[in-house]
């Protein structure tokens, strides 16, 4: 096999200094092309022309996020992403005065029966069977007032597709795709659920949540150890809880958290709207005026106080106990884009793990051949603050996490003993360029990535820029940063194990 | 009433739809309105206008179906390719031999360039390949930089048409497949779908898949075979797309390609002998979340009954919240986060299924109200409401089949890769529009009979809050 590579080797033509110009004439130009615009309340609107097929895709996002919710309560933010879906005071409802009292006396009932239920084994169960049996009567009374799912039907009646929203940690965000002369579908919908929404069939909504849990966390090995891994990777930021909610939390929420968040959104600096694909922006940016400029510009920035993590000074290590194969998260804490080092991670990743000649695939996968799968992945759980480079890691039977972890941290070393060949770096880059260019493909991934940008960064022009800033990174700088970033005492390990060990 | 004009050339290449969205007034009172914010129902749009860009067809002399069309908005050029193979085809006894024919071949090294010349020279250029296999067709996908297609593609036809299956590669491959079947034990559902397969096309070679023991019997020589009888150029089809010309696509398309010789191959595949293993079945996993699968054969895309049964579909539960199953299992009742329904339809038949995934205290629950749905929609008339909103959601949403050159191209190639008529497309949105309500329960009687049901719960047997009807199911071991 080694004497086979080295004979190969011998014979190769002179292919080493492949640079992939990303430059001119293309998609690049996108700061020519992106028309960015602010209404007089302080939303920004990005419009970007692309006439390809008649459609458009919409993005709202909002810099709300999970971090933005208040200690033991978290999952909120997540919640509403999901009761936004419920309608609004004139979507939904065929009697909103009368329903308006009813969501009252559900509230308290709702209240009273989580209050019994923090009892836990004190608990009186007949208590709980007739607070539960007012509540079941009060959400049937409702039923008679209110038409279901009534914004998910206008959309899809009007071609809408992939209809989704989605919480993160930083950020949460509403999107649709349309056929090109129904913005104005969008506008009527989105404006009135941030400003008039109501929160419908609240209780039920809240199991659906707990059954998201189940299916994500406590039936999926990989959700359980990521969620272990973020807690022990932050103790005191916000990152540390997962953006479903801690289950305890979870259960205990009423629609007054949820209220406090949709709060948030309604400050007019917090929000981004992008509009790709077949449009007049014009026409466009009226539309978006006429059903977004009302709203009042936002006094003071609202901004909620998060507590910074404190310094690490020693490694952290978790083991979770999981009736599944082995696998692994390291992670190393590192500063958030747009910080120079966060490019030059960029480059690290792409070293470590795309491709098949990538440092980790090839060392781990298939020469030593001890490893299933391994990835890194730069940014972790978010942007908005200081965050993680993680590597996700599976041993292949019968090798363990130990293995794979000594094999892995060897590889790092190297990269803060031995410089990046100019070979590996230039096909880092191409690499990056790539999926760069991919990802220009498709109306909604753009407006995704324009207006995720430009509410994280304040500025959509970190992605015009970015292949320019990553075609600055040098073999020292991976090796200054891997020296002074990819460290035991800046490190957080969770192995999952059936044992737990 | 929404109305819309198609007006259609022959042709389906050079169609030109046009859209008119009129303004819609729906008889509930439901999207009240006032003067700042109008009743979302009757809100004017302006009509829309839409051109199919025309792709184009060409046979080469050794038998490769082409289709193109260029778009040069980025400096990129994608190809997919489909080949008439398949997991189906696993000699018995020797299942996983597809999946790994697949995998060795990109990864294992041609006639001029070892795998790791092959893979270095791919990772240099960034361009992405792969090789999928799947249980009917295998799929190759592959991107490339305008600047590198020459590059890229004489690696891709090497990986395609002379690989050698190195040895070393082959051991690999394989033991990541042992690895992957080990932990698809992890992955409820997937897990659940696989053993879902297996009952549903009992007796059938589809219903075989790879084991520790049939991935061991695999010899190199089973990988030789299995290339040089289904990768040939007269049993695969390119749909090229992006920045190139179709007199480039078609010149560089010979040059790495032209030379490939076609052979006799016997690549009619007959239709499953559908002869599933119906009754309740149970998988033991010890988690806190019960995976209940429910299905049987349907109708496939050629036969009349298509168009109604996508609808019915739709109603039942692959049309999103408003979607039968999923309003009564997820919004009503707050048993489920992920529920509804999935019909895949291949051209000669098709599977339906609908899904709940449950805590496990409430798994015979959410089972009851999918029967009930399933039930329902065959003794009571879907309301001329609900079958309108299925049909201008199916309709509108289909013109999004077309957003991407690289979309449109492979669209049009998997009409002929099918071989369904050539105005399947053309005629889709009319023919849903025809659909009835006698359509509907017609197709519900049809196909929705519980009496040839495979119902598969995956679940925690042991846990006190008894996921499971109190007799008559079989347990079943998933593969090893």
């Amino acid at each position: 096999m080694k004497a086979c590579k080295i004979l190969k080797a011998a014979l190769l033509p002179a292919f080493i200094f492949i640079f992939i110009a990303a430059g001119s004439g293309h998609a690049s130009d996108l700061k020519e092309k992106v028309l960015k615009q602010k209404l007089p309340n302080g939303i920004t609107v990005l419009m970007l022309k692309r006439h390809l097929s008649p459609t458009v895709s919409l993005y709202i996002r909002y810099r709300v996020g999970a971090v933005d919710e208040t200690k033991g309560e978290s999952g909120a933010a997540h919640f509403l992403e999901h009761i936004m879906f419920k309608g609004t005071t004139s979507i939904g409802t065929n009697d909103y005065q009368a329903e308006k009292a009813l969501m009252e006396e559900i509230k308290n009932a709702g209240r009273r029966l989580d209050a019994e239920k923090r009892k836990g084994q004190t608990a009186d169960p007949e208590t709980l069977a007739n607070l539960s049996a007012v509540l079941k009567k009060l959400q049937d009374e409702h039923k008679k007032y209110f038409l279901p799912n009534e914004i998910d039907r206008l959309y899809t009646e009007n071609g809408g597709l992939d209809m989704n929203a989605s919480t993160g940690q930083d950020v949460t965000s509403y999107h649709v795709s349309l056929p090109a002369n129904k913005i104005e579908l969008w506008a009527r919908i989105e404006s009135d659920r941030l400003l008039h929404s109501v929160f419908r069939e609240f209780y039920t909504e809240r199991d659906v949540v707990m059954e998201e849990r189940r299916q994500r966390v406590e039936s999926d090995p990989e959700g359980k150890l990521y969620e272990k891994f973020m807690s022990a990777a932050y103790t005191l930021h916000p990152y540390g809880r997962p953006v479903l909610g801690w289950t305890e939390d979870l259960m205990n929420l009423s629609p007054d958290e949820l209220e406090k968040i949709l709060e948030k959104y309604k400050d007019p600096r917090n929000i981004v709207i992008a509009v790709v694909g077949d449009i007049k922006p014009e026409p466009t940016l009226k539309l978006i005026e006429k059903y977004f400029g009302g709203i009042p510009p936002a006094a003071e920035k609202t901004e909620s106080y998060i507590p910074a993590e404190p310094p690490q000074t020693e490694e952290r290590r978790v083991n979770v106990a999981f009736d599944a194969n082995p696998s692994l998260i390291i992670g190393f804490r590192k500063p958030n884009a747009p910080a120079r080092e966060d490019y030059v991670f960029d480059v690290i990743e792409t070293i470590l793990t795309r491709g098949r000649t990538s440092r980790l695939y090839t060392t781990l996968v298939i020469d030593r051949q001890i490893a299933q799968s391994v990835s890194a992945v730069n940014g972790l759980p978010g942007s908005r603050f200081p965050n993680l480079f993680a590597l996700f890691a599976q041993p292949r039977h019968p090798h363990s996490n130990i293995e794979l972890e000594n094999d892995i941290l060897k590889e790092i070393e190297k990269l803060k003993t031995q410089p990046v060949s100019d070979e590996e770096l230039m096909k880092a880059k191409n690499h990056i360029k790539m999926s760069y260019l991919q990802s220009l493909d498709a109306n909604a991934d753009i407006a995704s990535i324009l207006s995720y940008y430009e509410v994280l960064l304040g500025d959509y022009r970190y992605f015009a820029d970015y292949l320019d800033n990553i075609d600055k990174v040098t073999a020292a700088d991976i090796r200054q940063i891997a020296a002074r970033y990819l460290n035991s005492n800046n490190r957080t390990t969770a192995f999952l194990n059936k044992e737990g060990g | 009433m929404d109305k819309m004009i198609s007006k259609i050339y022959p042709v389906f290449l050079v169609g030109v739809f046009l859209f008119l969205m009129m303004a819609t007034v729906r008889p509930s009172s439901a999207n009240q309105a006032d003067a700042a914010r109008p009743s979302p129902d009757q809100l004017q749009y302006e009509p829309l206008f839409f051109e199919l860009p025309k792709a184009h067809r060409v046979v080469l002399e050794n038998g490769i179906i082409l289709y193109i069309l260029e778009d040069h908005d980025l400096p990129l050029v994608t190809i997919n390719a489909f080949v008439k193979t398949g997991s189906m085809h696993d000699p018995a006894g020797k299942e996983g031999t597809a999946e790994l024919t697949a995998q060795v071949m990109r990864t294992g090294g041609t006639t001029r360039l070892s795998s790791r010349e092959i893979d270095r020279q791919f990772d240099l250029i960034a361009a992405s390949a792969s090789i999928a296999m799947a249980m009917e067709s295998a799929h190759v996908g592959f991107s490339v930089l305008t600047t590198h297609l020459d590059k890229g593609l004489d690696l891709l036809s090497q990986i395609l048409i002379h690989p050698v299956f190195e040895q070393g590669k082959l051991e690999l491959a394989r033991q990541l497949q042992l690895e992957e079947i080990r932990r698809i034990k992890d992955d409820p559902q997937k897990l659940a779908m696989r053993e879902f397969s297996r009952l549903i096309y009992h007796q059938d070679p589809r219903g075989r898949f790879p084991s520790s023991a049939s991935l061991t019997e695999i010899k190199r020589d089973d990988l030789t075979a299995f290339h040089s009888r289904f990768f040939l150029p007269n049993n695969i089809m390119f749909a090229v797309s992006g920045d190139i010309t179709k007199e480039k696509a078609v010149e560089k398309i010979k040059q790495y390609f032209g030379g490939w010789n076609p052979k006799n191959s016997a690549t009619d595949f007959p239709a499953p002998v559908q002869q599933p293993q119906t009754g309740m079945y149970f998988i033991e996993k010890d988690i806190p979340q019960s995976t209940i699968i429910s299905g049987q054969f349907a109708t496939g895309k050629n036969h009349p009954d298509f168009h109604a049964f996508t609808v019915l579909d739709f109603i039942v539960g692959s049309g999103g919240f408003p979607s039968r199953i999923m309003s009564t299992v997820r919004n009503n009742e707050g048993l489920a986060y992920s529920a509804g329904s999935f019909y895949r339809a291949r051209p000669d038949y098709g599977i339906f299924g609908s899904y709940a995934f449950t805590k496990t205290s409430s798994t015979m629950k959410a089972l009851s109200l999918i029967n009930t749905v399933l039930e329902n929609i065959k003794a009571v008339p879907v309301a001329g409401q609900e079958l309108t909103w299925a049909q201008k959601s199916i309709n509108d949403g289909f013109l999004f089949s077309f957003a991407t050159p690289e979309q449109i191209v492979r669209q049009q190639m998997t009409i002929e890769y099918e071989k369904l008529p050539p105005d399947f497309l053309t005629s889709y949105r009319e023919k849903i529009n025809r659909v009835t309500v006698q359509d509907l329960h017609h197709a519900a009687v049809k196909y929705l009979d519980q009496t040839k049901n495979t119902v598969l719960i995956l679940g925690d047997g042991k846990n006190p809050d008894h996921p499971l009807p109190p007799g008559g199911y079989t347990v079943i071991a998933p593969i090893d």
